[in-house]
Parts: structure tokens; sequence; C-alpha cells
């Protein structure tokens, strides 16, 4: 379901109390005119899963984090942070999950320059 | 005093490039930061500049000890995406070849984990000599020992060759005396129990928490397997029990595996049994250009790391965007909340409990 980013923690914490306390994954794609961050839940007694999709405007990326409700979250939102340059609000990140990554681009974006030298980081 | 040490990234117990630092106070383990990405080759970012079937190679280097259970899963994303149905025969064909791409992954870990923990490459040598067993078979059936890219869009590239069943039987009924020698082995050695039981647990509601999967999921009580709660090809007809176990440890994990191993040799048996005549060939892709129409594609499916998703935004020619949940991905993540307070030894019996592959963490 399309939410909006205001209401993503609450509503999380919402579904959360219904029993979707499992984080199957968190994910984003580039639309070039918007991005989308899906999260997706699931509820493992009554084995139902749900979608949450929240619209992020390219230049003012950023998306609260789930950390606190779901601990599954911290890989997930530091991969999408170097994927997708998206930042995460409310958790600090004191180093990049990848290894020798400059962590300047963002690859899975469409306008990313893939033929161009890449500068090793440390 | 915490002393900080260097684990890896070259050490031949972190099955891969994984560099882990660990803080240390005595023998006890304070914290362990893994660190991913030296296998890191952007495999999300390739298969948006490849057609369709271009891209199974690259999805079987992911999980280079199950690459078969990649390819189907992709090859299944593209079948929605595309709305190709498949082939009856063909389902039963994938089923057995991936239950046996199943055992024959189960057998990897199960060696390596015993290096891991004292059981000096006589598990080793006797699980890969097994596992070639499995894997001649699943070469008889594709054509390559290892990279298999036999899946085809709505079947396989080709069918089953002739005597392929009695000789998947014969190797079954080895591989099921065999496994019970392994228990045998294994679980009346005091070195290997006492390693295992009770150390790295993981409650039922930490496992949730961490988002965990697989048998490491099962492990701690949640009986959740794709091929039962979601069930796919022909698991619904068959009989079949997820396996888990409620303690948690290590010791869960490993009799999980072992279980699912012997499930599995059960499942092909029974396969092979109700497998129906018909074709079970699909497109040949030199002749069709796969194309499908834009839309949103998920599957998901039970990998034998745990369970693997494939979120999928098409286009005509070629994925727009395909993001995959590795399996494995997530559970190492989970590494640094598991070994809080453990003995430092304890990271490699833990970490090899975990069954870990860093194709698949990194992508």
């Amino acid at each position: 379901m399309k939410i909006d980013r205001a209401l993503l923690l609450e509503k999380a914490r919402e579904l959360k109390s219904q029993g979707y306390s499992y984080l199957v994954k968190i994910t984003a794609v580039d639309y070039e005119s918007y991005l989308e961050v899906i999260y997706m839940l699931r509820n493992l007694s009554e084995r139902k899963d749900e979608t949450l999709e929240v619209d992020v405007d390219p230049a003012d990326a950023w998306v609260p984090t789930l950390i606190e409700d779901f601990k599954a979250a911290d890989w997930y939102e530091r991969e999408m942070y170097e994927m997708f340059a998206i930042e995460i609000k409310g958790r600090e990140m004191e180093r990049l999950l990848l290894e020798k990554w400059n962590g300047k681009a963002a690859p899975l974006r469409k306008n990313f320059a893939w033929n161009e030298p890449y500068e090793k980081g440390d | 005093m915490v002393t900080r040490i260097n684990i890896g990234p070259v050490h031949p117990s972190t099955h891969g490039v994984l560099r882990m630092v660990a803080d240390i106070d005595g023998d006890t383990v304070v914290n362990v930061e893994p660190h991913i990405g030296f296998l890191h080759r952007g495999v999300e970012k390739l298969v948006e500049t490849r057609m369709y079937m271009q891209s199974p190679v690259y999805m079987e280097k992911l999980d280079y000890v199950a690459p078969l259970s990649y390819d189907e899963i992709y090859v299944a994303a593209v079948e929605k995406a595309m709305g190709v149905e498949v082939k009856e025969r063909a389902m039963y064909v994938r089923t057995i070849l991936l239950e046996l791409q199943r055992i024959a992954s189960h057998l990897l870990w199960l060696g390596t984990m015993a290096n891991d923990v004292g059981q000096f490459f006589t598990m080793f040598m006797w699980c890969f000599k097994d596992r070639d067993l499995v894997l001649r078979l699943l070469e008889e059936a594709s054509g390559a020992r290892m990279f298999y890219v036999n899946m085809r869009i709505g079947g396989l590239i080709r069918d089953l060759p002739p005597g392929f069943d009695e000789r998947t039987i014969e190797v079954l009924g080895y591989l099921e005396k065999r496994i019970k020698k392994y228990e045998d082995y294994l679980e009346k050695n005091p070195i290997f129990v006492d390693r295992f039981k009770g150390v790295g647990v993981v409650s039922r509601e930490m496992a949730i928490e961490l988002g965990l999967t697989g048998p490491v999921l099962r492990g701690s009580g949640v009986s959740y397997d794709v091929r039962k709660d979601n069930p796919y090809y022909i698991y619904d007809k068959l009989n079949f029990e997820p396996q888990k176990r409620s303690e948690g440890d290590c010791f869960a994990r490993y009799r999980v595996r072992m279980l699912e191993m012997k499930e599995s040799i059960r499942l092909v048996k029974e396969a092979l049994r109700n497998i129906p005549e018909g074709d079970a060939l699909g497109m040949q892709i030199r002749l069709i250009l796969p194309s499908a129409k834009s839309k949103i594609v998920c599957v998901s499916r039970e990998l034998p790391r745990g369970e693997c998703l494939m979120y999928m935004v098409s286009d005509p020619q070629r994925p727009y965007r395909l993001s995959i949940r590795a399996p494995t991905f997530i559970n190492l993540a989970a590494l640094s909340s598991i070994v809080k307070g453990c003995r430092t030894a304890d990271i490699f019996a833990i970490l090899g409990s975990l069954d870990i592959v860093m194709g698949d963490v990194d992508r």
C-alpha cells in the first residue's frame, strides 16, 4: 500500500502491533521522476504479507529509520543508503557496509555513470 | 581490557572473503563486526543492462554452492513477468533437481562446518565424495557439473536422460546410509557436541526480530518454510513437513539441516514415483527473444540457505530493476547479535552453523 513518508513509522508500528513483526526486505526502485522505497513485512503466525511503499523525491531523498522496531532493518537500510543515496534519518552509520566502496555515487540509480573511472574507498 | 583482533578477509573458516573485527575481553566476545563487500559484483545493476535470458549465468554465480536454485528463482520471476505457465512434467523435473541441489549444498555445508569445529577433514572428504555423486546426477540432467544454466522459460533445456530415476534412487539409497553414518560420527563425538550444544542460542522472538531465515529460523522453533506456506511447483502435492527444532542453538541448526537432507531424499523419491510423461522442454532462447510487459513481480522460493525473494520491475526487453533478498545477507547481519557473550572460538562455530556464502551476501 502506498503511504506518505511522514506516516511510515506510525504505520509500521501499527502493523507490528497487529503481528507483522518479521521484516522481509527493504528495497528501493528508481523511477527517475521519483524513488520508491519498499518495506515488506510479514505476519508469521497468520502467514500474511504486507507491503508499504513510500515515494521520495530524488533531490530530497530520505526516509526515517525503522531500526528501533525492526532490528533486521539495520543492514538493509545501510545497503539502501549506499546503493541509492537515500539518507536514513534517526540513526548513525559510522562506516559504509561494503568494504572498499567510496560511497560517493549511487550505483543503483538510473543516472549512475557506470563507465566512468572508479575511485577506491578505504 | 578489550582487545580488538582482525579476522580475515582471507581465512579458512570464513567461507569466502569475509572480514570480521572482533572485540574480545579475555576470551569473551564483546562485539563482532562483519565487514562485507569484497565479492560485490553489482549483479543487481548488471542485469539491468542484459536481456532476460542472458542473466541466469550471473544469478548462478551468486550462490555458487547452490547455483541451480538461483537459476530457477530468476527464471520463475521472468516467467511470472511474461505470464508463462510451466509445463507439468517440467515442474516435477525442476522439483527433483532443486531437491538434489539442496542435498548437495547441505553436504558441502556439513563438511566445511565440521572443519570449523575441529573434525578436521574426515567429514570434509566424506561429504565432498558424496556430494560428487549428487553433482554427477545433476550433470547428467543438465550437461554441466557446477553451473548448470538449464532452466528455460516454461521448462528446461532438456528432459531427464533415460535411466536417470534408477541411478538417482541408487544414489539416494546410498546417501541415506551415509547420513546415518555422519550422524553417528558427529553426535557420538563429545568434542563436536561440546562445541555445538548450547552455543549461539537464538530464541524464537530474537530470530523473528533479527529477520533470520531458512534453517536458522527453523532451528529457533519457527516453522516457516516457503515450500509449505507458499507452495510452488508440486510441493503442495507432495507429502512434506518442514523440519524444525526449538532449542535455537548451533546443534539445533545442524539437526534441522540433517533432517532436511533426509526430507529432500524422500521428496525426490516421491516425485520420481509420480512424474508424468510428456514434454518438459522450455523455449529455445536462440529462436525467441523473451519479452514481458511492464509490471512488478515478486517471487519467493526456499533456497538451501533460506528464503530468497526476487522483486522485479519488468520492462519489455530487460529487467528495469531486480532486487534480490539474499538469505545469507540477513543471516550474517545477525551474527554480531548472536555472538555477544560467547567464547572467541565459538565465533567460528556460530558462523559455520549460519551457513553463509559470500557471493550471496555481497551480490
